[in-house]
């Protein structure tokens, strides 16, 4: 796997600096994916939730819609 | 005494005494250092000279910062540098994606009225544009989405990115944008969000939130899932 590589732009100098993540970046890295992959869960869970909600129901999520309009 | 004809520096008369030389040489010598100072009072590297109000004395003009161009000052009296106002949108900074997962951009002018980010065809073999401000990479951060080719809507609060697209899964033709406004004052500043596929009807749009008041100096891009982007570019503009 490549490092995780980071770019340093200073608008102010115009200077780009290209190295790679610190130990700290690395970890913050890590807890962004983390963060991800929650975000993903919860969203599937939502949409699951919602299909269950429905089937209960017995209708079709264009019969929900007109629903709430 | 004779003097030179444009800056008047004393010269020996023809009748001037031999013995007299030194002293006259000195004194012309000095009259030359003075001058050729007063013409070039540049002392910093990109420097530059104009006139003054007095004759055969310039001033200088340091250099102004990236992006800005000369023009006149609001008197009429003296160049001066700012950031030019012509054209709505000033690129302020732009590079390449590929082969980082993460673009700092840093002390952003505070000359502008608002701010577009844009992330054209950012590739990755997974993960999403996330976005920070100010380097703060705690949960200060609010959005909501809506998925274009759905309806369907879902918002999160206190996370620590700005996360409003989809995903990216090696596909080509996105383009993510953040439109900031009033980055510059200290109050709480709205951010629109889109994020486009250019070659079918798909994308999300969205708002976002930086609980905190302070004025955007920098921008963070990342990939939500650590990886680093194998192309892709980023334009930073300001928006008069």
């Amino acid at each position: 796997m490549d490092n995780l590589m980071l770019i340093e732009h200073n608008c102010e100098t115009g200077e780009i600096v290209e190295r790679e993540l610190t130990a700290a970046e690395l970890k913050q890295a890590e807890k962004d994916k983390a963060q991800h992959q929650a975000e993903l869960a919860r969203i599937e869970a939502l949409a699951n939730e919602k299909a269950a909600l429905l089937e209960r129901l017995g209708i079709t999520a264009e019969e929900a819609k007109l629903l709430l309009n | 005494m004779a003097t030179t004809t444009n800056y008047s520096w004393t010269t020996p008369d023809d009748t001037s005494l031999v013995k007299d030389g030194a002293a006259a040489i000195r004194t012309l010598g000095s009259s030359i250092d003075t001058t050729t100072k007063n013409l070039n009072p540049q002392t910093t590297t990109g420097a530059l000279a104009y006139r003054s109000a007095t004759s055969n004395v310039n001033t200088a003009l340091p250099i102004g910062t990236a992006g800005q161009v000369l023009t006149v000052n609001s008197g009429a009296t003296a160049p001066e540098w700012a950031t030019p106002s012509s054209g709505a949108y000033t690129s302020i900074a732009s590079g390449n994606l590929s082969g980082v997962s993460t673009v700092t951009i840093s002390n952003i002018s505070q000359a502008y009225r608002d701010l577009y980010l844009v992330a054209f065809n950012p590739v990755a073999s997974s993960g999403r544009i996330g976005l920070r401000i100010n380097g703060d990479t705690a949960s200060n951060y609010q959005y909501w989405k809506v998925e274009l080719d759905t309806g369907t809507g879902v918002g999160s609060n206190g996370v620590n990115v700005i996360n409003v697209g989809l995903d990216i899964t090696n596909a080509t033709n996105w383009t993510y944008s953040f439109y900031i406004e009033n980055y510059a004052t200290t109050s709480y500043k709205p951010i629109t969000v889109h994020h486009r596929k250019n070659n079918v009807a798909n994308g999300t749009s969205g708002w976002a939130h930086w609980n905190n008041s302070s004025a955007y100096t920098s921008l963070t891009i990342v990939n939500t899932d650590a990886v680093n982007y194998t192309s892709g570019t980023y334009t930073l503009y300001g928006v008069k």
